[in-house]
């Protein structure tokens, strides 16, 4: 259950990251000009690795309900 | 702007993190897998590579034996903070890491270290914050290092004015914390008002308290809490501080129920230790809870060759400031090194703002005072001696090199200058001394 545990936070942790730079590129481009594809793009990539990650503690949870079934 | 390698497989990552380095000014090369990476290392010398340890074709550690570690600073991006102490155990300073999810923040600090413009010569800010290459300011980025990879509570014991603060900034940002630092002096908190603005209070919990208040403890929530002056907290909060530390779980001052609480504490104080035990200002449990790694910053008079590097910055600084170009002469200069600050750096910053004011607009050097003695001169005016009829020049004499050389910390060279003397003479008169005492013994 432990090793469940550590890869589980280790693969939420994964599209957080990505969600954390693409949102800080954002930011970083919204405060320029002439960069709204960029900025576009950066939050189309936050939206994907949302449901990334929203995968992710699906398949956690079904995976500790099948355990707790066990 | 640093020449950077990012390797990573993932995608999306690397991308946004190459464009943000890149809008930050860093040139960027990327790679997906060890056999790339490897390509580029052979290649090229880069001032920083960031590595992901879990790469399709092999882990990122097999990476570190192709980086030149004299020129190339590593920062391993790990989802575990376990894998810190390991990275910093095994591979020393040259390798730091950043735990993920990473923020803009973060990616900066790592290049505030090296921000060193060579093009002016200004001094290079060690953690973005110190200045200074003496050996124990060394001996001092070491121990920031060590101790920021870990968890530990800091304590920090030197003289007023040797920058407390700007260390426990830098331990902040070696730690790669992502919560704030939030520094607070507990000599400035009221005895009644204290535990409200540590812990903080509910609504209704005494009279004025209009509303829920956090305190300082959540508010540095994974980040680091820096408590100034933790000798002039009043002994009866000790325990209530004491307990947060322990358990990690406080309660705000009204509250019935506990909330956890994670952040990293660095105390501060001016008194040493012995001063510490014999004042009865600190409970005995508190000490050791908040003294897990003690440091101990120097006095200025003990890395006086770090004074023109600190002397420079501050006048770059007002320079920058005002738009003008003073320069230090070098006979100023000598003149800074033979004062020996008790009020250590602060007292150098506000020497050098002073003649910063005081030096005419159509100057080209810094006006330096004739005198930088400050009331606070402790080590310059010891109690006077009296002085008592019937006794020797030679006497006279003797004590005044004693007292003197006291004064300068024994330094032979600086006590034989204020005595007017050569060296060799002071040490002919030491040498005269050591006879005299054998010869009574």
């Amino acid at each position: 259950m432990r090793n469940k545990t550590e890869r589980f936070l280790h693969d939420a942790r994964g599209p957080l990251n990505t969600i954390s730079v693409n949102a800080e590129l954002a930011k970083l481009l919204a405060q320029k000009n002439g960069a709204g594809d960029n900025i576009v793009n950066a939050l189309n990539i936050i939206l994907s690795e949302c449901q990334r990650c929203n995968q992710i503690l699906y398949e956690f949870g079904a995976e500790s309900s099948g355990d707790s079934m066990e | 702007m640093a020449k950077v390698l990012l390797v990573d497989d993932d995608a999306a990552f690397t991308s946004a993190t190459a464009q943000l380095l890149t809008l930050l000014g860093h040139e960027v090369e990327t790679a997906d897998t060890v056999a790339s990476a490897s390509t580029l290392l052979h290649g090229n010398t880069y001032d920083r590579v960031f590595l992901d340890l879990m790469l399709p074709d092999g882990s990122g550690f097999h990476l570190l034996d192709h980086i030149s570690h004299d020129t190339s600073r590593v920062t391993i991006i790990t989802g575990h903070p376990a894998v810190k102490a390991q990275v910093m155990n095994l591979y020393g300073m040259n390798v730091n890491y950043l735990v993920k999810p990473i923020t803009l923040d973060q990616l900066k600090r790592l290049f505030d270290e090296a921000d060193v413009n060579p093009a002016t010569g200004a001094a290079k800010r060690h953690f973005g914050e110190l200045i200074g290459e003496s050996a124990p300011m060394h001996a001092l980025y070491n121990m920031i290092t060590r101790v920021a990879a870990s968890y530990a509570n800091v304590l920090m014991l030197g003289e007023s004015g040797v920058g407390k603060e700007v260390v426990a900034k830098a331990i902040h940002k070696a730690s790669n914390a992502p919560g704030p630092f939030v520094p607070a002096n507990c000599g400035a908190f009221s005895a009644e008002l204290i535990g409200s603005e540590l812990f903080g209070h509910e609504k209704g919990a005494f009279t004025g308290a209009i509303s829920r208040k956090t305190g300082l403890f959540e508010q540095a929530e994974n980040g680091t809490l820096f408590l100034d002056e933790i000798t002039e907290m009043p002994l009866s909060l000790q325990p209530n501080l004491l307990r947060a530390l322990e358990s990690k779980m406080l309660m705000r001052v009204g509250a019935t129920t506990q909330i956890p609480v994670n952040c990293r504490v660095v105390s501060a104080t001016n008194r040493d230790e012995q001063q510490i035990v014999e004042s009865n200002c600190l409970r005995e449990d508190l000490y050791y809870r908040l003294a897990v790694f003690p440091i101990y910053i120097p006095p200025l008079r003990d890395r006086m060759e770090d004074l023109p590097l600190l002397a420079q910055s501050f006048l770059d600084t007002l320079n920058r400031e005002n738009n003008t170009a003073y320069t230090l002469a070098s006979s100023d200069l000598e003149r800074l090194m033979s004062y020996d600050w008790p009020g250590n750096v602060r007292e150098l910053r506000h020497s050098v703002h002073r003649s910063y004011i005081m030096t005419s607009p159509d100057a080209e050097h810094l006006s330096i005072p004739d005198s930088f003695s400050s009331p606070f001169s402790r080590r310059k005016t010891s109690p006077a001696q009296p002085m008592l009829v019937g006794r020797t020049i030679e006497e006279v004499e003797r004590e005044l090199i004693t007292e003197t050389l006291k004064q300068f910390d024994n330094n032979k060279t600086r006590a034989a200058e204020v005595l007017g003397v050569s060296v060799k003479t002071l040490y002919n008169r030491l040498g005269s001394y050591e006879a005299e005492n054998a010869q009574q013994n």
